[in-house]
């Protein structure tokens, strides 16, 4: 099967240190940039990548992706059953899983984690993978009056959360999902001890409240996890210390103490890994010249690929984009290897197809949208439209100094190689997200997908009809790929399913629904020292992130 | 409130709202003060509600994130009722009074559960002591700067200072700030061992508060020390400064008992904006040398629409310097035996 | 507003108003004249308004690159390489061009600013001065009220809020930030008018008009003119580097002018990015901003001493 071996190619593998020595307990401290702080320490309200680099490390999902994201592995469960209608998941706990003060890990706690999850009232923000036709009964999640105690409780003990004895947890589904097994892996679905958040509460409370339930992810003392690492101190938008939970059912991490910084400017960052003061961290765009340039640092950087891509989406609403020519004529009138080897230095690779390369799905058999200014101005003169027509759009751009950088370099691209002269539009970025859910702009990006797991349905429902001003901004419509897309989401047999998406792909490369850009990479820069295994599905800017448990600091 | 458009420097040193009246002095002090304290109020009022206005006339959500997955209506609409969103904007308007009132300035919208009265005092610590030292640095070295270069008028010493002082005050501190950052931390790495200078992280009460501490406070120190040297000039013209001259006394005596003493007077009326220029000044150091104080808490505040941590700062930044004002508007009557109180 | 740095603290809200005018500009201009770093300033002043005029015809003449030209195998090189005087920025624009263009921001920032605060200064000090009493207690609370807001937090929140209305137009974009900073920097204006206002007020003939009937509007008016102009100039022109400086912090925090339009705020936030690739990147602009800053407080010290009658001696 041609996509596990590129999965296996591409991703996975442990740092090959030529001193392979474990340093002394005292030396085991590693120090990562995570350059935000989370906005919560509870893992059910983390939607960002630098927030479940901490929550994961405290927190275990029953299941955890496999090294070479081929499938998943069992984590917080020691194994799973599907019944054969792929209704019902039954989970058999480790019977030595611990939490960090010692007390054991029963199925209601995983039964109270999902339900503080999916309580309506708290909102978190990475329900829907839960309640779009997978747990039973979670698609009354919207009907909820959030006010009402007694809905939002008739709601919870309506789901498909079972805790038939202390040590099986049971999950049952609305209708059969191939991709559930991922879903159950997110750093969201985890156990939360009901005794500790009520004791930090001061009590019970109805479930309406949302300020009590949230007291305990305040106070390291009460951030009580199931997973390897636990928080021993927390200097708000400074660092979080994490040492090891020594109740953890695998063994305590080598790792004495975790230590990860909240430094946002990636110069100071830099500079700081210069001095060894951190170990591992991101290389601003900025710097790569100067690491390429300096005989020890070029060393020790690596460039990691990420499951994210990065596209230009046009707004088919609107004439003449809802022209399939025109739509490829932008795609095509892009020069991405200047894009990625000058303007971004080489951080990141270009790609002119839809699924990154690390996951299952990776294809650049369609060279559609291949840089070629000529065939792109044909495609124009084809499509009967003017430069004066094109040139009232603008290219709608988020106010942030990445993207402000990268669609200047774009709309140059544009104007030189089509014989435009249109504008860049840059504002505040919470305006553009309000801009385009409305379907008010004319072209915007770099509008980018990241994995939330490395299966393709997560990827290609995003450009379905029913996701139009949701997620699929430009709203072009394909006659035939939601049925193609809703066929592959339910299909169990995997060859089958793997050719399906990649059907799929090629109608989104083909009609130039959005113009593909690149690939997002990571140039990071590694202490030698540090021995670890990454996956391009750790936390952005903090490889090995998913296995820290695993991870050690050799003599030096 | 702060006056700084008299011109301390050349006399007229009555601020235009100390007008005279009562007769008891510290009675009136009394009534002064709870009058001051009771103008917060308006002030207040005024802050808030500018504040809340503009806010509810931006048309980003707090709950738009910057690209990627976007929290679908319903995660959006439960979010709303959970932080009240869902309500007239008059209601949250009364509510958010009220509150203030109650001293609740409610939950942070970016910062789930956190309190935004915990997030400002994690800030404050940061904030505060960058200020606190670069307020101590100010007076003692402005105003020695001035009384120098006025003692040696026309010397070179006075050019000196002086012409340090016209530069000091004219460089915009962001731009002094980042030419130090390149001087220190890049041009001279391998001597500063860079990050040395650049807090952060750590951010201790250690050398990283070097160049924050110097961005801040060399604009003040430039204008104490113009404002001291034009006072202590007056000054020493004065009559009975010639006379103690003209007696003998030692040099230093004189200065210290006299002209140091009289010419304070219009220092002290500079430090209410003094304080408001820190409070500004926060802003861009923390900006530039990452610390994560209140200024840099406020822009991230602004850039993610997290409304009751925008209040928050605003109220807060408010009464820093409204109380500023205060204390050195009541300074100012013991230093001044001339001016008397409303 | 509140601490604003250059030359802000130097306003003159308590001139005495002369009597008689005899000769005072022409002995103002000769005072100024005399002021050797108030004319270094005027000449820096003069240049820069002289290349922002000319920077099109300079690119039009290819006498310096388009500042809008990438070169991406050019990015962020130092100076005098490649053919580019000060280097490139982090899409191999030459930086030299970008400073010349920048220029055009930075002074109408500073002076069209000037425009918008004058009126509401004058009208806002005119009422509280001339009708006195309740008004003028309203409005001068007024003013001290928004004085005790932080400037720089204030002008964040207007610009946040009113970006997107400007839909990537310069000139839209322009008028907003005009007005933001504007709207924070009237209220030195305005109690600088209302003293002077209230000075006129007690002088001798006022009243002898009041008594023979005479509007004392128009004779207010008619002397706070001329009398006044002096110091509303020096006013004006510290409040030329106090925009030009917030301007910069706005493109420097990111709600400035947005790109491609080079402005040095922007650049300078900009070039901060690539201090250790490329220092230059940002000392060139701050040292523009820098000294065009002090120019500007250099004309305003050289102004205020040249109007101010006390100098007369």
């Amino acid at each position: 099967m041609s996509a596990a071996a590129i999965v296996a190619m591409a991703c996975g593998g442990s740092t090959t240190t030529s001193n392979q020595n474990m340093a002394s307990a005292d030396k085991q401290i590693l120090r990562v940039n995570d350059a935000t702080e989370p906005n919560s320490y509870d893992p059910t309200q983390e939607t960002y990548s630098y927030e479940y680099a901490v929550g994961r490390e405290v927190f275990e999902p029953l299941l955890t992706p496999k090294a070479d994201l081929s499938d998943v592995q069992p984590a917080g469960a020691a194994s799973y059953s599907v019944s054969s209608d792929g209704l019902t998941y039954t989970f058999k706990l480790r019977s030595n899983a611990k939490w960090s003060d010692g007390k054991a890990v029963t199925a209601s706690d995983w039964v109270y984690g999902y339900k503080h999850f999916l309580n309506p009232a708290l909102a978190a923000g990475y329900v829907d993978p839960f309640f779009d036709g997978t747990i039973k009964g979670a698609d009354g999640y919207a009907a909820v009056d959030v006010t009402s105690a007694s809905q939002i409780d008739s709601f919870l003990s309506g789901l498909g959360l079972s805790a038939p004895d202390p040590n099986t947890f049971v999950i049952t589904l609305q209708h059969p999902a191939a991709f559930f097994k991922w879903v159950v892996s997110l750093w969201v679905a985890v156990p939360i001890r009901k005794d500790i958040v009520e004791q930090a509460a001061g009590g019970s409370f109805p479930s309406t409240d949302t300020t009590k339930p949230e007291v305990w992810a305040n106070n390291p003392s009460t951030i009580v996890g199931n997973g390897p690492f636990k928080i021993s101190e927390i200097v708000s938008k400074d660092h979080t210390t994490l040492v090891p939970n020594t109740n953890y059912w695998a063994g305590a991490p080598h790792l004495q103490q975790l230590i990860e910084y909240y430094i946002a400017d990636g110069n100071t960052a830099f500079s700081k890994y210069q001095t060894g003061a951190l170990d591992i961290i991101n290389v601003p765009v900025a710097d790569v010249t100067v690491v390429r340039g300096d005989a020890k640092l070029s060393k020790e950087a690596t460039l990691f690929p990420e499951l994210t891509t990065f596209w230009m989406t046009f707004n088919a609403h609107e004439a003449p984009f809802d022209n399939k020519d025109v739509r490829m004529a932008f795609a095509k009138a892009l020069d991405r290897d200047k894009l990625t080897n000058d303007v971004l230095h080489g951080t990141d690779k270009p790609i002119q197809s839809f699924i990154p390369k690390g996951m299952a799905g990776y294809d650049t058999s369609d060279n559609a949208q291949s840089f070629d200014p000529a065939a792109a101005k044909a495609l124009l003169t084809k499509a009967g439209v003017t430069a004066d027509q094109l040139n009232k759009f603008k290219l709608l751009t988020r106010n942030s100094s990445g993207s402000k950088t990268i669609n200047q370099y774009i709309i140059n691209q544009w104007n030189t190689n089509l014989g435009l002269n249109m504008q860049l539009d840059v504002i505040d970025s919470k305006t553009v997200t309000q801009n385009i859910r409305k379907g008010k702009f004319d072209i915007y990006g770099p509008d980018g997908w990241g994995a939330d797991y490395p299966d393709q349905q997560d990827w290609f429902d995003i450009f379905t009809s029913a996701a139009c001003h949701s997620l699929n901004w430009g709203c072009v419509n394909l006659p035939g790929y939601d049925d193609l897309v809703k066929k592959a989401d339910t299909e169990l047999n995997q060859q089958q399913r793997n050719a399906d998406y990649l059907t799929a792909q090629k109608m989104l490369i083909d009609n130039a629904v959005v113009g593909f850009a690149y690939q997002q990479y990571e140039y990071d820069l590694i202490a030698p020292y540090v021995h670890y295994t990454w996956t391009p599905f750790d936390a952005e800017y903090v490889p090995g992130s998913l296995n820290f448990s695993n991870a050690y600091i050799t003599t030096h | 409130m702060a006056v700084i458009s008299g011109r301390p420097a050349r006399g007229a040193l009555l601020p235009s709202r100390l007008v005279s009246l009562g007769n008891s002095r510290t009675g009136s002090l009394v009534v002064f003060i709870i009058r001051r304290i009771l103008w917060l109020i308006p002030i207040l009022f005024f802050v808030i509600t500018i504040t809340f206005v503009l806010m509810h006339l931006a048309p980003g959500s707090p709950w738009d994130k910057n690209g990627g997955r976007q929290l679908s209506q319903t995660v959006v609409n439960n979010l709303n009722a959970r932080y009240g969103l869902n309500k007239p904007v008059y209601q949250q308007y009364g509510l958010y009074l009220w509150n203030v009132a109650h001293f609740d300035f409610g939950l942070s919208y970016q910062y789930q559960g956190k309190t935004v009265s915990a997030l400002l005092l994690e800030g404050w610590k940061y904030t505060a002591t960058l200020g606190t030292l670069a307020f101590l640095l100010i007076v003692p070295v402005g105003v020695s700067l001035g009384v120098l270069a006025a003692l040696r008028q026309n010397t070179r010493i006075d050019y000196i200072t002086m012409g340090f002082s016209t530069f000091a005050a004219s460089f915009p501190n962001f731009v002094v700030g980042m030419l130090m950052v390149v001087a220190f931390s890049v041009l001279l790495y391998k001597w500063t061992q860079g990050s040395f200078f650049l807090p952060s992280a750590d951010f201790a009460l250690d050398d990283h508060l070097v160049l924050p501490v110097i961005t801040l406070a060399l604009f003040p120190i430039a204008y104490t020390a113009r404002l001291t040297r034009a006072s202590t000039l007056e000054t020493i013209r004065q009559d009975y400064i010639r006379t103690a001259w003209a007696k003998g006394l030692p040099e230093r005596l004189v200065v210290i008992k006299h002209v140091l003493k009289n010419s304070l007077i219009p220092v002290v009326t500079t430090l209410g904006p003094l304080f408001a220029f820190l409070v500004t000044g926060s802003v861009i150091v923390e900006q530039i040398f990452n610390i994560p104080g209140i200024g840099r808490a406020f822009v991230t505040a602004v850039a993610s629409y997290d409304y009751p941590m925008i209040l928050g700062t605003s109220i807060l930044f408010a009464i820093v310097i409204a109380i500023a004002n205060l204390v050195v508007d009541v300074l100012y009557v013991f230093i001044d035996p001339r001016v008397r109180l409303t | 507003m509140a601490a604003i740095p250059v030359g802000a603290l130097e306003q003159s809200a308590d001139w005495e108003v002369p009597e008689q005018q005899i000769g005072l500009w022409q002995d103002a201009w000769h005072r100024f004249r005399r002021n050797r770093l108030a004319i270094v300033g005027a000449t820096v002043v003069l240049l820069l308004v002289v290349i922002a005029i000319t920077a099109p015809l300079l690119v039009h003449f290819k006498l310096i690159p388009d500042p809008y030209t990438q070169q991406v195998e050019n990015i962020e090189v130092g100076p005098v390489t490649a053919g580019h005087l000060l280097g490139t920025d982090e899409l191999g624009r030459d930086t030299f061009s970008r400073l010349l263009y920048g220029s055009r921001v930075s002074l109408a920032v500073g002076i069209l600013v000037q425009f918008i605060i004058l009126p509401i200064g004058l009208g806002i000090g005119l009422a509280a001065g001339y009708f006195g009493g309740r008004i003028d207690n309203i409005l001068m609370r007024f003013t001290d009220i928004w004085y005790a807001f932080p400037d720089l937090l204030f002008v964040l929140v207007v610009v946040s809020v009113f970006q997107q209305y400007t839909f990537g137009n310069v000139i839209a974009q322009m008028v907003m930030i005009f007005g933001a900073i504007a709207l924070v920097n009237w209220v030195g204006l305005a109690r600088l008018v209302r003293g002077q206002v209230l000075s006129i007020k007690e002088k001798e003939f006022i009243e002898a008009a009041r008594s023979s009937g005479s509007p004392p509007m128009k004779l207010i008016l008619k002397h706070l003119l001329p009398n006044s102009l002096g110091p509303i100039i020096v006013t004006l022109t510290f409040g030329i580097p106090q925009a030009i400086f917030l301007e910069a912090v706005l493109s420097f925090i990111g709600f400035g002018i947005q790109p491609p339009t080079p402005t040095w705020g922007q650049m300078v936030n900009s070039g901060y990015e690539s201090i250790y690739a490329n220092p230059s990147s940002v000392v060139f602009p701050a040292i523009a901003i820098g000294f065009t800053l002090l120019a500007f407080s250099f004309i305003g010290d050289g102004l205020r001493d040249a109007l101010d009658p006390r100098m007369r001696r």
